[in-house]
């Protein structure tokens, strides 16, 4: 049988460690072939190097059955194969038209826009793409940002198809459009490698191939699996989805949010008359499509924003304009979205990171000095506390997956904060396994006796977790609903600004 | 074909090499200059040495100039890990050095055990304020530091030529002036040790200084958050650490590092307060704190070095018969092939088999 592209032995080390070990795969003319698994599995690795930007240290590839040696990314387009990468490699100030045409054309110093604007144009007519190729892409939401990139490589004459972890950045309605240009593409004989760790998303292709620890476990058609099997493939063991959350009664009130109002940059409101009360044993989730309100509300709980009106009261005590440093004081643990931004410094290491916060604390010091043996025998407790794959301790936070970078913060929040846990899009980019233990922590702080904020896009999180749903639309709290006598559809046409349920 | 990819971890023996090809390749550029101006460059080279650490005397005069020289690279050194890009060094050594002379006037008659460190307190307060003032501009109008620390040197630099002529601390009964205050009495004169005339004991402060910013940045709390501060402020922030604060600190104590270069050059070294004897030092320390990676020990070592090579500048022109002002010109062209070692220490070099 004729493959697109194969992939033989191939294995890549780093610093002696085997990130891909004696790798096969193979991708058929016209199939989607996702590349499944943990972060740190070694799917990126792979597809490094079928790109040319790591060198295998040992293996052959193959393209159209033709052995090849892809030594730059020049190489592999060359050959006919493209990647769109996670983080998008744009120019916001230029037009579509000139993303896609300066720095590809082949040959020459005068670009070629009409030209250029004709491909494109069949191109797009071919896919169903409709996209203003004069539009500035600082102007485009993130899903056409990425049909750029997607164009890029189309336009450069790819046939191959990389596409690292495309749908992080999307809405699911943005998902669902890719997913059906995906389909066209591979109708025309385009051959893709889809690159997830969303089994929703493995569901949707033609094969898939599960790595774990840089090994290929298994290569299946897609139709002959299930999301548990390949749950566990990915993981190694059985990865329960189901949340069993013990009912229990809440406690009295920890926070009470009253007629919250704050401003943003321009003197837009972003969060409008936002009421609610959260009380020990329970989780409120915060429902909306990012960009809402969530992110400003917990900037507002959490100290680094002020509110232009309105009053929180932790306890007995009105905290409104408070620092960070008072809130966290009173126990206000925070999980922010943006983990290597506002949760960590990736250039220290994991031992910093779990203490940042809290340098100061009598606990880690002697004397004036910080007492690094203490904060040392602490971080390798936690580090096996709440399973931080990572060498040592001394290594930077910065080179961890994003689940164990998200670990460290969890365990820092959870080890230091008392009553109030603050939680925004905790799950976010985690693998299947993280997240089952990330939600079995929020749990568990729920039966401690915390009260927990917890904002997540994926509404069978919140449906799981939660016991009550706060929804919100355009910096407004559309209702608060009970999740067991709610359905998702409901939820979400509150997402889209319906008014239901309650406000307290 | 070879290719440089970037180290995912550092290597001390590759860093090591880095720094020493970094100073046989300065050395070589710097000796076809010399050629180029028709100088024997062994001559010259060896009078260089010979200046810089050929005798007793010559390391004391090594050790003199690179004292102000560490003592405002580690100013820079602080303020830079913390990315608080301040170029106030060279106006806060003037600064020192007129806060000494003031302190001077102040305590004048006190025994030693209080002027010495009296008169170098009042120096280093007037460049704390400097930097108060350049971390105030900054925290609450967002003004850059690097403007307004540019800004406040010429302010400076202009304030102590003022005072100097027409000014109430130029010399008095001069007929023409000279810009210069005059000699102070000698019981201000910081005390020499191992009785030699040049060695002043100031020389030991940059050492001193060197080991407690180590500590501090290293090993406390607030060395934690001023390289945090460099890092990722937004994570500070977040984590309750007080920004505007931290920065005031950091501009601060950069001003009192660069502040005691002004005024132990003035107590130990010029005796007059007069620009001449300051002009660069302060630029000069951002060098030796760039060269030194940014570390107080690796600023210790960069800023004998350049001690040395401002020393041994003396012989060089009377033996080895080149102008001095070749030897700022050495001085850049080392600062150059550091700065490419301290790139070159993070890659590493693959050979490519050519396709």
């Amino acid at each position: 049988m004729s493959t697109a592209l194969r992939v033989e032995g191939l294995t890549k080390r780093f610093a002696g460690v085997a990130a891909n070990d004696d790798v096969d795969f193979d991708l058929r003319p016209g199939e989607i072939h996702c590349l499944f698994g943990e972060n740190g599995a070694g799917k990126s690795t792979l597809s490094s190097c079928i790109f040319g930007f790591y060198r295998p240290d040992k293996g052959q590839i193959f393209v159209r059955d033709q052995p090849v040696h892809i030594a730059s990314p020049i190489d592999a387009i060359r050959h006919g194969i493209g990647m769109v990468h996670q983080h998008f490699v744009l120019v916001p100030e230029f037009t579509v038209l000139e993303n896609i045409i300066v720095g590809t054309q082949r040959s020459g110093w005068r670009l070629n826009a009409a030209e250029a604007r004709q491909k494109l144009k069949a191109i797009c007519d071919g896919y169903g793409l409709d996209i203003d190729f004069d539009a500035y892409v600082w102007e485009l939401p993130v899903g056409r940002q990425q049909w750029v990139e997607i164009l890029k490589a189309l336009y450069l004459d790819a046939e191959i198809l990389i596409l690292d972890e495309p749908t992080a950045v999307l809405t699911p309605a943005e998902s669902r459009i890719l997913f059906n240009i995906m389909g066209k593409m591979c109708a025309r004989g385009l051959s893709i490698i889809l690159i997830t760790h969303k089994l929703i998303e493995v569901m949707q292709s033609n094969r898939v191939t599960v790595l774990r620890k840089g090994k290929v476990v298994a290569t299946l058609n897609t139709v002959e699996t299930s999301p548990d099997e390949l749950a566990r493939l990915m993981v190694g063991r059985a990865v329960s989805f189901t949340i069993t959350k013990p009912e229990l009664k809440p406690g009295e009130t920890v926070v009470a949010v009253k007629g919250l109002t704050a401003h943003g940059h321009w003197g837009e409101a972003v969060l409008k008359d936002v009421s609610f009360s959260v009380a020990r044993h329970e989780i409120l989730g915060i429902a909306g499509v990012a960009g809402n309100g969530q992110k400003e509300l917990f900037e507002v709980l959490c100290g680094v924003r002020k509110a232009q009106a309105g009053s929180i009261w932790l306890m007995d005590e009105e905290i409104a304009g408070l620092t960070p440093r008072c809130l966290m004081d009173r126990g206000v643990g925070h999980i922010p979205d943006d983990r290597f931004r506002e949760g960590l410094v990736s250039e220290f290491n994991v031992a910093e990171n779990l203490v940042l916060g809290w340098q100061r604390s009598a606990k880690y010091r002697s004397g004036p000095l910080i007492n690094s043996k203490a904060i040392a025998k602490l971080s390798r407790d936690m580090i096996a506390e709440y399973q931080i794959a990572t060498r040592d301790e001394k290594v930077a936070a910065g080179k961890l997956s994003g689940g164990n970078a998200q670990k460290i913060i969890i365990a820092r929040e959870f080890r230091h904060a008392a009553g109030l846990m603050l939680a925004n899009q905790p799950t976010r980019g985690l693998d299947v396994g993280v997240i089952e233990y990330v939600q079995s922590q929020l749990l568990r702080k729920r039966t401690e006796g915390f009260a927990v904020i917890l904002a997540s896009e994926e509404l069978s999180d919140l449906f799981g977790l939660a016991d009550r749903i706060a929804v919100m639309f355009k910096g407004e709290i559309m209702g608060i609903v009970d999740p067991r006598n709610t359905t998702i559809t409901e939820v979400g046409a509150m997402m889209a600004g319906r008014r239901q349920g309650t406000i307290q | 074909m070879i290719r440089f990819e970037p180290r995912t971890e550092r290597d001390g023996l590759w860093t090591a090499a880095s720094f020493a090809m970094a100073v046989v390749a300065g050395l070589a550029v710097s000796a076809l200059l010399l050629a180029s101006t028709g100088a024997d460059v062994g001559q010259v080279f060896a009078a260089l040495v010979q200046g810089a650490a050929g005798s007793p005397k010559a390391l004391a005069t090594t050790l003199v100039k690179a004292t102000p020289i560490i003592l405002a690279g580690l100013a820079t050194v602080i303020a830079f890990r913390a990315q608080l890009w301040s170029i106030g060094q060279e106006g806060q050594v003037f600064a020192g050095a007129m806060g000494g002379y003031l302190g001077g006037q102040v305590l004048a008659g006190m025994p030693p055990l209080l002027f010495f460190p009296g008169v170098l307190a009042f120096g280093m307060a007037a460049g704390m304020a400097l930097g108060w003032l350049a971390a105030q501009l900054r925290n609450r109008f967002g003004v850059n530091e690097i403007i307004s620390t540019v800004m406040l040197n010429y302010l400076v630099i202009y304030l102590l030529s003022w005072l100097l002529q027409g000014g109430p601390w130029g010399e008095n009964g001069a007929t023409i002036s000279y810009q210069q205050s005059p000699m102070l009495p000698e019981e201000a004169f910081l005390p020499a040790l191992f009785g030699s005339n040049r060695l002043h004991a100031g020389v030991l402060l940059p050492f001193l200084a060197a080991a407690l910013c180590a500590v501090v940045i290293s090993r406390t709390p607030l060395g934690y958050e001023i390289r945090g501060l460099g890092y990722n402020p937004e994570a500070l922030r977040h984590k309750g650490v007080n920004i505007a604060r931290t920065v005031t600190i950091v501009m601060m104590a950069s001003g009192a590092l660069a502040a005691l270069a002004g005024a132990t050059e003035l107590f130990g070294v010029a005796h007059r307060l007069r620009a001449d004897n300051l002009i660069g030092l302060g630029y000069a320390g951002i060098i030796v704190g760039m060269i030194g990676g940014l570390r107080p020990l690796g600023t210790v070592v960069a800023g004998l070095f350049f001690g040395g090579l401002a020393s041994g500048a003396v012989y060089m022109r009377v033996l080895g018969d080149v102008p001095a002002s070749l030897v700022p010109a050495i001085q850049g062209i080392t600062l150059f092939f550091f700065l490419c070692a301290g790139v070159l220490a993070r890659y590493r070099v693959v050979r490519v088999a050519f396709q």
